[in-house]
């Protein structure tokens, strides 16, 4: 046997043999799966939208904490300097710990996947990238803590250094607190850290595309973890004697920094970062409000540009009116009958949505099952809806406006969790009032005339949701009536994939 | 047969502390070296450049051929060490110690073997957690020749070890001269140093300040020799400072101790005076320097034991 197979089964038999290695390393992962469970108890399928972060969190803690922990323990007992005695290099010795960590996390991963699978949870929809996914994400950040292994001179400097990574990473890196739901700045600065390409990667295998979808990921996990493994390399210690502070050669830490940074700015440059809060919220109320043209990049943006100028004095001729100074992009029909579904193609944009977890016109996922709380709320919703009188009324449009400021107006004014659930419930019943194809061609009306109509309705809404609906910002009901519509329409049209 | 290792002005500076400061030594196939040396004295720092542990500033270094500056791997290939304290994971056997350092070297011996020879047999599959001192030190010199060694470095092998397991030791360290190895030895105790080692370097403030047998150390060396004088009445203590080359003179009424370069004149001196003082001699006893004094001597200072350097 050579040295790297002899000291990876000598890692993993030892590992074996000790109590506080195997509670790191699988009653963690399996208590972060029980928390998660808990967590997302009303997923409709447990665990199956959150593998990502609970898989990211676990191979996160034997990698940025466990490996070097470890390491940097055997070097402070003098172990790592009884090896330099002999003559192989640290390549081989320090590869078969990592190979050895690597058999560990997966293992762990393994474990998670098989509790998730038993209380539940339907198999990865791509397996084989799964593993590659998991094998990247694992790469990446077992470089990571052979880099706070060179770093750190004691253990507790170990568990400072990981802290100073785990954190960060767990709060505004995307691997515990979803990204919708943090401030921009957040958002961005995520992008420099490898968490959210872990989670990513990890999540497009279970449920989504696969690595197909994750290309950048998978790229930027293994950008990050090559850097890193360079650094860690090159700043190795045989010796507890060697202190860091004292060693030269210590800018090799920018190299693995510079993994980090390669990555952001390559996912700012390539514009993968989407803000919510940047793309649709604040733009979208301004643009409704003044009506400046800005450029078509948001959805909403182009609903606003394109439309409230141009088309509402056609809809509604006023004689006498001044002409628009801003000028269509398209001249648009005047009635939504005649609209085509190639002007409906040219004039909305389906990607650049505020997502449909955020905060801004959220959607419960389809396979949530609502909280029993929330459950009786909606069926009596269901219930009232086609009995409000604004639901009767005799303008189609109008209608089916007011019908979506069931789900804008709670989402406006931040009924949580609601708010999350009543579009599912608008959904539904919108689809049983008209042919599909009325229905793409009236929704699109209404996103690309978000200022049209009125908010009457939303007086007596109060009826209809069962709580008192007191003066909602008008400006903001007409943003996610409009976003609304072209999620709903996204659907019909299958342009937005459930 | 050419030198086994050859050290030339080897130097090694930390910031401005020079450790070493041009040492220089040669040791033959098949004997057992020692390097004595205060703490501080440079021989751990030439130790670990031999082992290739540090890089030098400046020097050569040739161990059973090879440069260890250039091949320091080959060199390894040839080398059994056992440092001062040999450290293991706290769940390892010495069993599987053995068959992991194993598979770092070209050649190895089975660990049945070593365990055997080493007296492991007992403990070869607890965890290293429950060895005691001395078997931790058995152990170390059991991964020592896992690799069959033609040259040994045992860096103050028996330190903290009780008399028993000392006494051990040295049986073991013997036994590989016996067996045709060539041993490295650095050590505080002098005592173990006269025992065991064919030759000597003193090493001191970095530099080797003097090297031989440790009979042609003690022969050569300006070290003065004590004489204790016992007789049936006391002599004028003006009288025996008179004495040729006297010096330290301590009058206990009838017992007189003092030092002296040339003891066999002094003799011939204190007969006359014996004479003289009508005194009878009861006892006398002339003990020549030993390697502690011509330590001392040497460096001016003795040895730290390192024991009571620790305890202190």
């Amino acid at each position: 046997m050579n040295a790297f197979l002899a000291q990876a089964a000598a890692t993993l038999r030892l590992y074996g043999r000790s109590r506080m290695a195997l509670i790191y390393s699988y009653l963690f992962p399996v208590l972060f799966l029980v928390a998660f469970w808990v967590l997302y108890r009303y997923d409709r399928v447990p665990l199956l939208r959150h593998m990502g972060e609970l898989l990211t969190v676990s191979v996160l803690g034997g990698t940025c904490f466990g490996l070097p922990t470890s390491l940097v323990a055997e070097r402070e007992r003098g172990i790592w300097r009884r090896y330099r005695l002999a003559p192989v290099g640290a390549a081989r010795l320090v590869g078969g710990t990592l190979a050895a960590r690597y058999v560990i996390a997966l293992s762990a991963g393994l474990l998670q996947l098989g509790l998730a699978m038993a209380i539940g949870m339907t198999a990865p929809e791509h397996p084989l990238d799964l593993f590659v996914a998991y094998t990247a994400v694992t790469f990446a950040f077992l470089g990571l803590g052979l880099v706070i292994a060179a770093m750190a001179d004691t253990v507790p400097a170990v568990q400072a250094l990981g802290q100073c990574l785990f954190l960060p990473m767990l709060i505004i890196g995307g691997v515990a607190v979803p990204l919708v739901s943090l401030p921009d700045w957040a958002q961005h600065l995520s992008a420099f850290f490898p968490g959210r390409y872990a989670v990513e990667a990890l999540q497009e295998a279970v449920n989504g595309g696969g690595l197909v979808e994750s290309q950048f990921s998978l790229m930027a996990l293994l950008i990050i973890g090559l850097s890193a493994l360079v650094a860690g390399a090159a700043l190795f210690r045989w010796d507890a004697q060697q202190k860091f502070a004292l060693r030269s050669g210590k800018s090799w830490i920018a190299v693995a920094l510079a993994g980090w940074v390669v990555v952001g700015v390559l996912a700012e440059w390539s514009d993968r970062i989407f803000v919510p809060a940047e793309a649709a919220e604040p733009a979208a109320v301004e643009s409704l409000a003044v009506a400046t043209p800005p450029p078509p990049t948001s959805p909403v943006m182009a609903v606003a540009g394109s439309t409230e100028p141009a088309v509402v004095p056609s809809l509604n001729p006023t004689p006498g009116l001044e002409p628009d100074p801003v000028p269509a992009t398209t001249a648009l029909p005047g009635t939504w009958q005649a609209l085509t579904l190639a002007q409906i193609e040219e004039e909305i944009y389906f990607t650049n949505l505020p997502p449909d977890e955020g905060v801004v016109a959220p959607i419960s996922p389809p396979d949530e099952t609502p909280p029993p709380d929330v459950q009786p709320w909606l069926t009596e919703i269901e219930r009232r809806l086609p009995d409000w009188e604004p639901a009767q009324e005799s303008d189609r449009v109008q209608r089916l406006r007011n019908i979506l400021y069931v789900a804008a107006v709670p989402d406006s004014l931040q009924i949580a969790p609601l708010e999350n659930y009543i579009p599912r419930v608008v959904f539904s019943y919108i689809e049983t009032l008209a042919p599909r194809d009325e229905l793409i061609r009236m929704l699109a009306w209404i996103a690309l005339n978000p200022g049209d109509g009125d908010l009457v309705a939303v007086s007596t809404l109060g009826e209809v949701v069962g709580f008192p609906v007191n003066d909602p910002d008008p400006d903001g009901v007409r943003e996610r009536t409009a976003l609304y519509a072209v999620k709903l329409l996204g659907r019909l049209m299958g342009r937005i994939p459930e | 047969m050419p030198p086994k290792v050859i050290v030339r002005d080897l130097r090694k500076r930390y910031g401005g502390v020079e450790a070493a400061r041009g040492v220089s030594f040669e040791i033959q196939a098949g004997e057992i070296f020692g390097l004595l040396g205060a703490n501080g004295a440079g021989k751990t720092t030439t130790l670990e450049c031999m082992l290739g542990l540090r890089e030098p500033d400046s020097g050569t270094i040739e161990v059973c051929g090879f440069d260890a500056r250039k091949d320091p791997r080959e060199v390894k290939q040839r080398v059994g060490a056992a440092l001062q304290s040999t450290a293991l994971q706290d769940k390892l056997t010495p069993r599987e110690a053995l068959a992991l350092f194993g598979t770092l070297y070209r050649q190895s011996v089975p660990p049945q073997e070593l365990i055997t020879r080493f007296g492991l047999q007992e403990k070869a599959d607890a965890p290293f957690e429950g060895l005691s001192g001395g078997q931790r030190q058995r152990l170390a010199l059991a991964l020592a020749f896992v690799n069959r060694p033609e040259l040994v470095f045992l860096d103050e092998p028996t330190t903290g070890l009780d008399p028993q397991s000392r006494r051990e030791l040295h049986a073991e360290i013997l036994r590989m001269k016996a067996e045709g190895h060539t041993v490295l030895l650095t050590t505080h105790y002098l005592e173990e140093a006269e025992l065991l080692c064919d030759r000597i370097a003193i090493i001191h403030q970095g530099r080797v300040v003097a090297t031989g047998t440790p009979r042609e150390l003690i022969g050569q060396s300006s070290a003065l020799q004590t004489v204790t004088l016992t007789t049936t009445s006391a002599i004028d203590a003006a009288a025996l400072a008179g004495l040729t080359g006297v010096q330290d003179l301590a009058c206990e009424g009838p017992v007189v101790r003092f030092r002296v370069r040339d003891a066999g004149r002094v003799l011939q001196e204190i007969g006359a005076l014996l004479e003289s003082s009508r005194a009878e001699l009861v006892e006398l006893k002339v003990r020549k320097a030993t390697l502690e004094d011509v330590f001392i001597a040497l460096t001016g200072r003795p040895p730290e034991n390192p024991e009571q350097a620790a305890a202190s």
